[in-house]
């Protein structure tokens, strides 16, 4: 095997551990904003209760008018658990991670807003008890990045693929993710 | 040589995306795991309400034995502080703490960066000496733009009670010497007037802030059932925070 073909290997396994590591992220984010955050076992009532924490912390960030802080609060963590399995099956990743970076991108661009407004909230992430500051910005900032590497991974390689006509191979076989109908 | 393999080899662009990747990875991964690896908030937060630290049971509201309680660490110059107290609390005092749903109890966090903040929970302390905190506390929030101008608290408590009361008020905080004490950034402990009676209590809310933690104003902590949620900080509304009221007592 030449060195190039290592590197077009060693290309397609980071896009797979970033697909993996981008839906682990949001596993545990969806995890972090549903999980009972007082001492309680896992319940209907548990959810309900950390969905109503979680539009608090929505509601913190002074964006939404009151009518919809709660349904957002309540979809932004099932969404995130959606986006955690979709990229995990490797299902369109085109578009599985286009919509990670552009859900990442609002996420950034609603917290530099309120950290330059000067409001002094909990980021509301990964569940509670995190502050909005320059770490948070920093972390978020690069797992926008993170998000966008991945995507422009996906569409090289699926532009590669129209190029070489859909022709295959065993190694390529091998280290490639489902990518059906992508 | 399969022509699949060769899609990312050689282009510039994907050594950018590689090196951009592995930059993010090294990034995130410790503000996660330092994240992961906090002690849970709630777990913290029970402290407020220990008997032994918490702070003196007169500043607050309701009955007792509501079933839920909530802990606002807060100080009375921060303008959040008062857009809350407005927005929110005025209208929860009114109804559920009236109601007896919540027991509402306020902890003093004046902030070192307010020049005021420290002698105006000075004031609300002796006015709750007196019993007359609610009305102070009130006050002080509705007129926070007057006095946080030119430092004239004085003015505002006078017109919440009654004279011989202001006077009652005056007499505690009369051996009291500047400065009041106020949380640190560094999070050391306040420095407290031994001869002034009320600074006790403020510097056992601030030490109690410490603990939460408090890392700005306003924070608070809701109690359920014996179980202490995490702490939120900023400015929420009545209408969610009802929701959050109604979806625990639903349960």
């Amino acid at each position: 095997m030449t060195t190039t073909e290592n590197r077009g290997g060693l290309g397609r396994i980071l896009l797979i551990v970033g697909r993996l590591a981008l839906a682990g992220i949001f596993l545990f984010a969806a995890y972090a904003k549903l999980k009972p955050q007082a001492a309680m076992p896992w319940s209907g009532a548990s959810i309900r209760t950390s969905l109503s924490m979680f539009a608090m912390q929505v509601d913190s960030y002074q964006l939404l008018p009151p009518q919809l802080v709660s349904p957002a609060a309540h979809f932004l963590p099932l969404f995130e658990l959606f986006l955690g399995l979709w990229l995990l099956s490797g299902v369109w990743l085109r578009y599985s991670s286009l919509v990670t970076t552009l859900l990442l991108g609002g996420f950034f661009a609603m917290m530099v807003r309120t950290y330059r407004m000067g409001l002094e909230i909990n980021c509301g992430c990964f569940g509670p008890g995190e502050r909005l500051g320059p770490k948070t910005l920093l972390r978020d900032g690069s797992l926008l990045a993170f998000g966008l590497a991945v995507t422009m991974g996906a569409f090289l390689l699926h532009r590669s693929r129209g190029r070489s006509g859909g022709e295959t191979s065993a190694t390529a076989t091998a280290v490639s993710t489902p990518q059906r109908a992508d | 040589m399969s022509l699949r393999t060769e899609s990312l080899r050689t282009r510039p662009s994907s050594r950018w995306i590689i090196a951009l990747a592995l930059a993010a990875v090294v990034v995130i991964l410790p503000t996660l795991a330092a994240q992961t690896s906090k002690v849970p908030a709630h777990t913290r937060a029970a402290s407020a309400s220990d008997p032994a630290t918490a702070a003196a049971p007169m500043k607050s509201l309701g009955n007792k034995n509501a079933p839920i309680t909530m802990e606002v660490f807060s100080d009375y110059q921060c303008p959040s502080c008062g857009n809350f107290f407005e927005v929110t609390l005025r209208p929860m005092i009114n109804e559920y703490v009236a109601q007896g749903k919540v027991y509402l109890i306020h902890h003093d966090f004046p902030l070192q960066m307010h020049t005021h903040s420290g002698d105006a929970a000075r004031w609300a302390n002796a006015a709750a000496k007196i019993g007359e905190f609610q009305e102070v506390d009130a006050a002080l929030f509705d007129n926070q733009n007057a006095w946080s101008a030119n430092g004239d608290i004085e003015k505002y408590v006078s017109a919440a009670m009654s004279p011989a009361d202001f006077k009652r008020v005056q007499a505690i905080l009369k051996p009291c010497a500047p400065p009041a004490p106020t949380s640190r950034v560094d999070g050391s402990a306040p420095q407290a007037d031994h001869a002034c009676p009320v600074d006790q209590y403020i510097v056992q809310d601030i030490v109690l802030g410490y603990q939460v933690p408090v890392k700005a104003t306003p924070t608070f902590i809701v109690r359920y059932k014996g179980q202490s949620y995490p702490a939120s900080s900023g400015i929420v509304t009545w209408p969610i925070l009802k929701q959050f009221f109604d979806t625990l007592l639903s349960q």
